[in-house]
């Protein structure tokens, strides 16, 4: 992969340059210097432009609704000419986004993974995913950058991203950002003079700011791979799966925040007098109507196994390998907007105390426990 | 959208030609598609596969389909129970619909060729069972023993019933009837479903044997014990599994349970894969 240098105040260019190609450039922007983590995406404007933000804390609402809308039409049922008339909509923008972190690009290729990689292509994901452009920005500023609930280092998909971005920028702290390339198109920006050849220098501050940030993370644990193994094996007694579902509120917002969560429902809704429009909308496997047939049964009663579903469909080798990428990224999100605390890494941590009783109880006990 | 891509959520129309009672708040649904093209594609499904179905202004769901692909005729069969259903039972002859599919895995009917066939049904659970039985009558000299037993709560709540006429009457099949209350018109078996396996005279074979298992839960979890104690193999018992779904191709993550979707992976799955899925059906 390519890489260059520009300097600091120059960094913006890259918006410009997107801007001028035609892409409609979404950005991240802060709502206030005092509200730190009141951060969101949104378009850049000539009006906004210079409020774009490079370091931020990641905005809660993730940037998959750039590529899987929150709502997204499919089609729309005319039925004024005495038949139905079904026309399919679709939008594939020119867009960029500019600023995404290291877990969202991830993210992103989980959702291709899911969406494309699988016998049946979903048409409206391919439509909007195709002329998406990512330019990654590393999360180099440990006071800003990364939230207290960020554990991207243990899902191994931060603080750098290492592919699936068009560009990648990095502060190198000294009034210079290093930008790599991760495809042509990435490639073809460096003809602008504002880019200047690196040296060894400026790598070997890469791979030393990399290093310190990596030590900078306040959410870390080593039991993620284990947890894996744990969940894939069914190892986890009832009863933790019944202590973590006691925590859940049901709120969904885990799986609303989260850039991996894939569900969706479909309906249908009246828009005029002649016209019915199917439309997909985010849903979420903490909710109790999610599995609910109609006639009343619900396979997945217990908000327990509720629970144990999503960390079980995010962490299960099955999955993984299924998809060639883990759904779960590190971002924290889930952790931070959980009121139950039973995010991603406090999962991970009551599993990790779970076991550990359970391997004392069959040591007294004499035998296997699970 | 560029040419030769394929919108896997667009439904094909088509329309309903008649509609049939069955039983009470059951219905089957006679319909073809609008394109010949279309009928001609979807004609071509397994016996266990579903279709998504939709009602426009209300919704779409998936319903199996009772026909077999060696029949001429489409038709659902649909219990009347939430909106979607509700929306298709308000529908006349000659009103509007549309349908997409076929979907899921279907039974691998050419993998049992030269086996016995059990077939146990509880109530509405014929309906996907109702495609293989057909299937198997028509490829007759392929099967060795055909059995059928089928339960209902009274007499009143036996559908198909032309068909389950002709299956009582055709050598070919020894087909068991058996209702959970009796009344007055009815002078057959009275007991679940299962207590028709030790009636005198009943022999199940359980060598070479494939049981097709479909019916509510609690039914279904008797019967598989009982298929077990007679010494059938997991392997051998086969059902078809009923989730919520909205997409029936994989991506909206209702029907997920376990490692598997049930719209994709399923949803026809062997006894002994049901018990890994490792969680309620």
């Amino acid at each position: 992969m390519k890489a260059r240098i520009l300097n600091h105040d120059q960094v913006l260019t890259v918006v410009d340059l997107l801007r001028a190609r035609g892409y409609e450039v979404i950005a991240p922007f802060c709502r206030d210097e005092e509200s730190r983590r009141d951060t969101f995406f949104d378009v850049v404007t000539d009006d906004n432009r210079a409020h774009v933000r490079v370091h931020v804390a990641n905005p809660f609402y993730p940037p998959k609704r750039y590529v899987l809308p929150h709502i997204e039409r499919l089609f729309r049922i005319g039925t004024g000419s005495g038949t139905f008339d079904i026309q399919p909509t679709y939008e594939h923008p020119k867009r960029a986004i500019f600023g995404i972190r290291s877990c969202d690009v991830a993210g992103i290729w989980h959702l291709d993974r899911f969406y494309l990689g699988r016998e049946f292509r979903d048409t409206y994901y391919e439509q909007r995913r195709r002329n998406l452009f990512l330019v990654n920005v590393v999360c180099s500023d440990p006071n800003v950058d990364i939230a207290d609930e960020c554990f991207c280092v243990c899902a191994d998909t931060g603080p750098a991203a290492r592919d699936h971005f068009d560009l990648q920028l990095m502060d190198l702290h000294d009034g210079e950002f290093m930008a790599v390339a991760g495809t042509p198109a990435g490639e073809a920006l460096f003809a602008n003079p504002v880019f200047r050849k690196g040296t060894e220098a400026h790598v070997e501050r890469r791979r030393a700011i990399l290093s310190d940030v990596r030590k900078r993370f306040k959410t870390t644990t080593s039991w993620f791979p284990a947890t894996v193994r744990y969940v894939s094996q069914g190892k986890i007694l009832d009863k933790t799966w019944e202590e973590i579902g006691n925590r859940c509120l049901e709120c969904g917002g885990c799986t609303y925040v989260c850039p991996a969560c894939t569900c969706f429902t479909v309906t249908d809704r009246k828009v005029g007098p002649d016209e019915i429009e199917r439309v997909r909308i985010w849903d979420s496997c903490a909710l109790g109507g999610f599995t609910r047939m109609a006639g009343g049964h619900n396979p997945r009663k217990a908000v327990h196994d509720r629970r144990n579903r999503r960390f079980f469909r995010k962490l299960a080798h099955y999955f993984i390998q299924r998809e060639l990428s883990m759904a779960c990224l590190g971002c924290g999100r889930c952790a931070a907007v959980c009121h139950g605390d039973v995010g991603m890494p406090s999962v991970v941590e009551m599993i990790r105390r779970a076991m550990g009783e359970t391997g004392r109880l069959s040591a007294t006990a004499g035998g296997e426990q699970s | 959208m560029s040419a030769g891509a394929e919108n896997i959520y667009l439904p094909k129309l088509a329309v309903l030609d008649r509609v049939q009672d069955e039983i009470a708040e059951v219905k089957t649904f006679y319909w073809h598609f609008e394109d010949p093209e279309e009928q001609r594609r979807f004609g071509r499904f397994r016996p266990g596969q579903f279709a998504q179905v939709s009602v426009f202004g209300t919704g779409e769901f998936p319903l199996s389909l009772p026909p077999s692909p060696t029949e001429a005729q489409t038709f659902f069969t649909a219990r009347q129970v939430g909106s979607c259903s509700g929306s298709l039972h308000a529908l006349k002859p000659g009103d509007q619909f549309a349908v997409r599919g076929p979907y899921g895995n279907g039974f691998p009917m050419e993998d049992y060729y030269g086996k016995n066939l059990v077939f146990v049904a509880g109530g509405i659970g014929l309906i996907p069972l109702r495609s293989c039985i057909m299937y198997a009558l028509a490829h007759r000299e392929k099967f060795q023993r055909i059995q059928i037993f089928l339960g209902a709560r009274t007499s009143r709540d036996l559908m198909y019933r032309e068909d389950l006429r002709r299956w009582e009457q055709s050598a070919g099949v020894e087909c068991h009837l058996t209702v959970d209350r009796a009344d007055p018109a009815w002078n057959g078996h009275v007991g679940v479903v299962g207590s028709l396996f030790k009636k005198p005279g009943i022999e199940v074979p359980v060598d070479n044997t494939i049981a097709f298992v479909c019916g509510p839960p609690i039914m279904f979890r008797f019967v598989i014990k009982d298929l077990l104690n007679m010494g059938l193999p997991e392997r051998c018992i086969v059902s078809t599994l009923e989730r919520y779904m909205k997409c029936g191709v994989g991506k909206c993550g209702h029907c997920c349970i376990g490692v598997a979707y049930v719209c994709v992976d399923g949803p026809v799955f062997t006894y002994e894969q049901i018990k890994k899925l490792g969680e309620d059906i």
